[in-house]
């Protein structure tokens, strides 16, 4: 069974400097926050994706299995890796970026000696 | 899957007449990885590879390659493709293929015809009448279409065009997927090969200048050519 999509290399955003396996999972986590891979999506092998975007293949396992590990992607034996179906794990993981994104503005808001709020309506704010 | 060491070095010395070309040389590669050994021109990298294949046998220091020292048995479960090689340039493509079928008893036609596509050779050409790249396409096909464990591959990308690098690039990505394979690379091309490579070896002056896990490297914030500079700057 062919999978659903292949991916491209154009489609990430590659640091030579950080962690490659870090950098799919974020930009993979980002894809299905959005919906650009919709749930139930078919993923490519570790092999095909190693092959197309050429990046060594322990970097692709680890990146999948990182995915599992937060629910968002499913393996079935023998069908191969999917996104996952369950509503509750999109919507839990949109939460996390969310929060994480919220703790780096309010890290910066009290750098300046601002609450978040008071962060958000300086910014707001017409001249 | 469980990792085996495939390669291991211990203090390898190399002395031709009264030159040191290797000295203390010591490192390892896992099966199922991808190893970049790295280095300015005349470092020692060609003569480490043919000491790997027992083409030369080290004047000091252990080398094992799958657990025997490096000769006719080991040989046969390793593929090299040489720094400059050339195949005969009398023979088609087709003809060339027939003949390493016949002489590699450990041939296997099923992925000779998985990387005649996969790499686009033209079975019909020529050999004289190639590119470089496409050559040298056909050269690594000939090292893939053997089920051995180990490829040295030799400078594989030098005078190769764009695109057949990425062929080339892709399929030792997907060859090393299988898990059982290893891959010990030595290349300039560190671009096209950083986020290849599983570990790499920094060689120069016949010595090794470190040995690196590429992802470790990067969580320490360096990439693989920052850090090749700073060895060798």
């Amino acid at each position: 069974m062919p999978p659903d999509m292949i991916w491209r290399i154009d489609e990430f955003q590659i640091d030579p400097s950080r962690p490659l396996y870090e950098q799919f999972v974020e930009q993979i986590r980002a894809m299905i926050a959005k919906g650009q891979l919709a749930p139930g999506t078919r993923l490519p092998s570790v092999r095909e994706t190693a092959s197309s975007l050429r990046v060594n293949p322990t970097t692709i396992m680890k990146t999948y299995q990182e995915l599992e590990r937060l629910s968002l992607l499913v393996t079935y034996r023998g069908q191969g890796t999917f996104v996952t179906n369950e509503e509750s794990a999109i919507t839990r993981s949109r939460r996390e970026l969310a929060r994480s994104a919220v703790a780096r503005l309010e890290e910066l808001a009290q750098s300046i000696g601002l609450t978040l709020e008071q962060f958000i309506a300086l910014a707001q704010e017409e001249e | 899957m469980e990792q085996t060491v495939t390669i291991q070095c211990t203090g390898v010395e190399m002395i031709f007449k009264k030159k040191q070309a290797l000295r203390n040389v010591t490192f390892s590669t896992n099966s199922g990885s991808i190893v970049g050994l790295l280095g300015p021109n005349g470092a020692g990298k060609s003569t480490l590879m043919r000491i790997l294949t027992g083409i030369l046998e080290p004047t000091g220091g252990f080398v094992e390659v799958l657990g025997r020292k490096p000769g006719v048995e080991t040989l046969a479960q390793l593929s090299f493709l040489p720094d400059r090689g050339q195949l005969p340039n009398w023979l088609t493509a087709d003809q060339w293929l027939g003949y390493a079928s016949g002489i590699y008893p450990d041939w296997d036609i099923a992925l000779e015809r998985e990387w005649v596509r996969k790499l686009e050779v033209d079975r019909t050409m020529g050999i004289g009448t190639m590119s470089r790249g496409q050559e040298a396409r056909l050269q690594l096909l000939t090292c893939l279409s053997r089920r051995t464990k180990i490829v040295i591959l030799d400078e594989p990308f030098t005078g190769v065009d764009l695109l057949s690098r990425e062929r080339i690039s892709s399929a030792i990505a997907e060859e090393t997927a299988g898990g059982d394979r290893t891959f010990l690379i030595a290349t300039h091309d560190i671009r096209e090969m950083e986020s290849m490579f599983d570990r790499i070896i920094l060689i120069g002056d016949g010595t090794i200048k470190g040995v690196y896990d590429t992802e470790e490297l990067r969580d320490e914030g360096h990439s693989v050519e920052s850090c090749y500079r700073e060895v060798f700057a």
